[in-house]
């Protein structure tokens, strides 16, 4: 403690921190130089530009460390169905217009369609594989969905599932009209959407009794 | 347009962490490149191939953009707010209930938990033919398909159109403009406050924009000030679907009543002109007046004085003359 | 560097939208390049050639020669107000300088039409357009002022007629790109809304209407230049008495007699009768 308080009385401009984080990038600038002087120009470029992404990213998926290749256009539903085999997540409309991409993003529900999954990155990501407990059982919002029927082909069934449990978790005592709102973002083909309501109605009390 | 193609053409990304970053990088890419918040209007750009910039500058990593702080006058909300945030916060719930309710009515909650404050007023208009990529005025082109004899223009605009006739799709916009709120612009100049109705320009102005932001340019902030803090609000957006659908015309009104005398006004309009309408001439009429039936059906005349429709969007004069109206009517 | 400006129409075809706008820089800069030559060239290169005034031929002449009527005046300053204003809203929100400009636009564009209009008729009923034909002899009469001024040997050429060589080439030029510029902006009034007909994009196919930008764009550039040298030559200190007199009407008997050639310009008092 003191001699924090001697070094800052000494220099104010410089924190002790700051100095050590100073030496941490003169030893990368040096290093990187031999990048530099090796011709591999624009590769040093992007590496030192602020806010520069890399291919191969680690992002948190159901509580997994997943270590991905991708490109930096490439949307989350992408990633989950066509590297990560999560299939469960389905695409739609691929314009956020029918909710069947619906995964949870810290534990909000967003349209995996229409977020960059570089955007995740740091952020833990949950989709249907991911509801289950270990040893099989079901979560009580999917509970309700076998009890109730709620669904007929079932396509829009899964993201209907994910906006549900976010939902559920900041409102757990919805009222019917509330329960409308709050899963309007997603569409039914079938269109069944009393029957989904019902189901869902069904989750909101299987969640409080949980 | 729901073509679904494989995959967005590429582009490179950068996700820089301060404003600073951010503002060097589209100094260094200038006009290649393309500013992300939310992305949710965005990507229906690039997937559909239609703006196809290079480089794209996500905000989603710049928390000083982020979150709503209470000010000595006011509130201030940074740009990349998410809209479910703005609709959460107490202060804006209780004493900005205007923006409060019209953040609420924006498209559906997974867009409204992504799509930022600042996206949300900075957003490209919906016209169709526009959208579809046609090279129209606002696509640099010389021609505006939605004014033509055979258009379809349901939605498009009554007032303020110059050769285009497309209209701004904001449900918040008309609701910071009505609470006077301000805008802030960082510029390779520095920084700009700017009304929120100065922020929209029309056609007339520059065909191929909606805001005044030129390449480069941030939105960091919008401030609101505590002048209509706690007013009587009136929001209503008529849409022909309860969710996802752009306001055909909504009506964002603040009103200061005392006893049965309104006192002040704000009413602003969008849905119906290029960029949201404040309606100078309604709010003068209805100062010093008293809230009851007769001023709300003047209000509502005044409202649509100039309007001019086209081909099919008629309705959007006794539509937008009767939602004035009723922003106005002494509330039962 | 770019010639044409092309979008996409509704069926996914290219479709020719205007000029590009880099022409415009080229035109400007082929202006001042043109300014800046003739400046040179009229400092270093030129030998001053004295015309003696012969003080006799003086005496028969009035002194103030009227050169253009009112009317010929009014119409000249409403014509280059109106271009003025034409350039400046056509081309100030293409380099970046935004303000609503369509309706100052097209109203200048009526003005210069009909100002044009009534110029056409009162020069061909009552100018006559004989001042402004160009013959054989003009051009060899160019080519021995062109020989002389570089210090060649060359036949003594005419004085001029009412208005030099270079006048009536310009007023061509003119008469040219500024008709292009008219035709092509009626029509193209058809694109916005103005009172006087209905918007209907449709009259012509989208090809017919990217030719009608290029060429409206195209005069539009030119007169840019043609402006640029225009203003240059009216401020120019040797030509000043010229520019003055579409300003008061008429010139002095003395650059008459140095300058003109009765027989090809009979000289008539200022504010007699016939004047024109
Ligand atoms: C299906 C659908 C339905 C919708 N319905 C509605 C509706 O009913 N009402 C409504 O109001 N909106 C609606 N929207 C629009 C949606 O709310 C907006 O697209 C969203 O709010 C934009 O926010 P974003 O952060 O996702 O924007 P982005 O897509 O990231 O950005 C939008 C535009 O603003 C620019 N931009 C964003 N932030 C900044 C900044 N800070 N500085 C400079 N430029 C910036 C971007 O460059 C881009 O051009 C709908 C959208 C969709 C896809
Ligand atoms: C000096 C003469 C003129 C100049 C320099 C000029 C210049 C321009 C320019 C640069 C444009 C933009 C064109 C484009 O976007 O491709 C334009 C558009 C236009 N001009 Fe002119 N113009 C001139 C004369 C006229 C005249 C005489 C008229 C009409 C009588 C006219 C009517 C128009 C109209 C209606 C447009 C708008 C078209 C549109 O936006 O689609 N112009 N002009
Ligand atoms: S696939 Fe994402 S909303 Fe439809
Ligand atoms: S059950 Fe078939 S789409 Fe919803």
């Amino acid at each position: 403690m003191a001699d924090i308080e001697i070094t800052e009385a000494a220099d104010p401009g410089v924190s002790r921190r700051n100095f050590i984080k100073g030496v941490i990038a003169a030893g990368a600038a040096v290093g990187s130089a031999n990048y530099m002087f090796r011709g591999a120009g624009s590769m040093f470029a992007q590496a030192t530009t602020p806010g520069a992404v890399e291919r191969l990213i680690t992002i948190t998926v159901n509580g997994q460390q997943r270590r991905v290749d991708i490109m930096r256009q490439e949307t989350l539903a992408t990633t989950l169905r066509y590297k990560l085999g999560l299939t469960g997540t389905k695409i739609g409309c691929d314009r956020s217009e029918c909710g069947a991409c619906t995964v949870l993003i810290d534990e909000v529900p967003h349209y995996a369609c229409s977020i960059l999954t570089h955007s995740v990155r740091g952020r833990s990501v949950r989709t249907i594989e991911g509801l289950a407990a270990e040893d099989g059982t079901l979560h009580p919002v999917q509970q309700a969905v076998v009890s109730e029927q709620g669904f007929q082909c079932a396509f829009c069934m899964s993201g209907y599932v994910m906006a549900a449990v976010g939902y559920l978790q900041d409102n757990p005592n919805p009222t019917r009209a509330d329960l409308a709102h709050g899963l309007s973002g997603n569409l039914c083909r079938c269109a069944d959407y009393n029957k989904i309501l019902n189901t869902m109605e069904q989750a909101a009390e299987n969640m409080r009794q949980a | 347009m729901a073509v679904i193609r494989d995959m967005m053409p590429a582009f490179e990304l950068f996700q820089p962490a301060t404003v600073e970053d951010a503002a060097a990088l589209l100094r260094e890419h200038g006009e290649q490149a393309w500013v992300m918040a939310g992305g949710l209007d965005s990507f229906d750009w690039f997937k559909d191939r239609v703006k196809r910039p290079s480089v794209v500058v996500d905000l989603g990593g710049v928390d000083a953009l982020k979150g709503i702080e209470s000010t000595a006058d006011g509130l201030e909300i940074g740009a990349m707010t998410p809209l479910t945030d703005v609709v959460r916060h107490p202060d804006i719930r209780e004493r900005y209930g205007l923006l409060q309710q019209a953040a609420e009515l924006v498209a559906s909650p997974q867009i409204r938990n992504q799509g930022t404050i600042g996206g949300n007023n900075s957003q490209d208009t919906r016209c169709w033919y526009y959208r579809d990529g046609w090279t129209c005025y606002r696509a640099d082109g010389n021609i505006c398909y939605a004014d033509t004899p055979t258009s379809m223009n349901r939605e498009h605009a009554i007032f303020g159109a110059d050769r285009c006739v497309a209209v701004n799709p904001s449900d918040t916009a008309p609701a910071l403009v009505a609470l006077d709120a301000q805008m802030v612009v960082q510029t390779a100049g520095g920084e700009r406050l700017m009304d929120a109705a100065d922020y929209f320009i029309g056609p007339s102005i520059d065909i191929t924009r909606m805001t005044i932001l030129e390449p480069g340019d941030l939105l960091t902030a919008i401030r609101i000030p505590s002048t209509w803090a706690g007013a009587t609000f009136y929001f209503e957006k008529v849409r022909d679907r309860q969710v996802w659908d752009f306001p055909l015309v909504n009506v964002a009104t603040a009103l200061r009543v005392s006893g049965s005398t309104i006192e002040d006004a704000r009413v602003a309009v969008n849905g119906v002109a290029p960029y949201p309408m404040r309606l100078t001439a309604v709010e003068d009429a209805l100062r010093g007046g008293s809230r009851d039936e007769a001023t709300a059906e003047r209000a509502g005349d005044l409202a649509v004085r100039g309007a001019r429709a086209l081909r099919h969007n008629g309705y959007k004069i006794p539509l937008m003359r009767n939602l004035v109206k009723r922003s106005i009517r002494a509330e039962a | 560097m770019n010639f044409l400006t092309w979008g996409t129409d509704p069926w996914g075809q290219e479709v020719l939208i205007r000029i590009s706008w880099d022409l415009l820089y080229v035109a400007s800069v082929l202006g001042i390049l043109f300014v800046g030559a003739h400046a040179v060239w009229l400092a270093f290169f030129v030998q001053e050639e004295a015309e003696a005034v012969d003080e006799a031929a003086l005496a028969g002449v009035p002194e103030k020669v009227a050169r253009h009527s009112l009317a010929s005046r009014v119409f000249h300053w409403v014509m280059a107000a109106a271009m003025l204003a034409l350039l400046l809203t056509g081309f100030l929100p293409v380099i970046g300088i935004q303000f609503p400009w369509v309706t100052i636009h097209w109203v200048a564009g009526v003005v210069l039409t009909l100002s044009v209009i009534y110029h056409t008729i009162h020069a061909t009923f009552w100018l006559g357009l004989s001042a402004m034909l160009v013959g054989p002899k003009d051009i060899s009469d160019a080519v021995s002022r062109f020989k002389r001024s570089i210090g060649q040997d060359a036949p003594a050429p005419r004085k001029h007629g009412k208005y030099p060589l270079e006048n009536r080439l310009y007023h061509h030029a003119i008469t040219l790109t500024g008709g292009l510029v008219i035709v092509t902006g009626i029509l193209m009034m058809f694109r916005i809304d103005t009172p006087l007909w209905a918007r209907d994009p449709y009259i012509f196919t989208d090809p017919t209407w990217g030719m009608i930008y290029v060429v409206h764009g195209l005069s539009a550039v030119s007169l840019v230049t043609l402006v640029i040298a225009h203003i240059y030559f009216g401020i120019r200190p040797e030509k000043r008495w010229i520019t003055w007199s579409m300003v008061w009407g008429w010139i002095d008997r003395r650059h008459y007699v140095e300058h003109h050639d009765p027989e090809q310009w009979a000289a008539r008092s200022e504010g007699s009768s016939g004047q024109r």
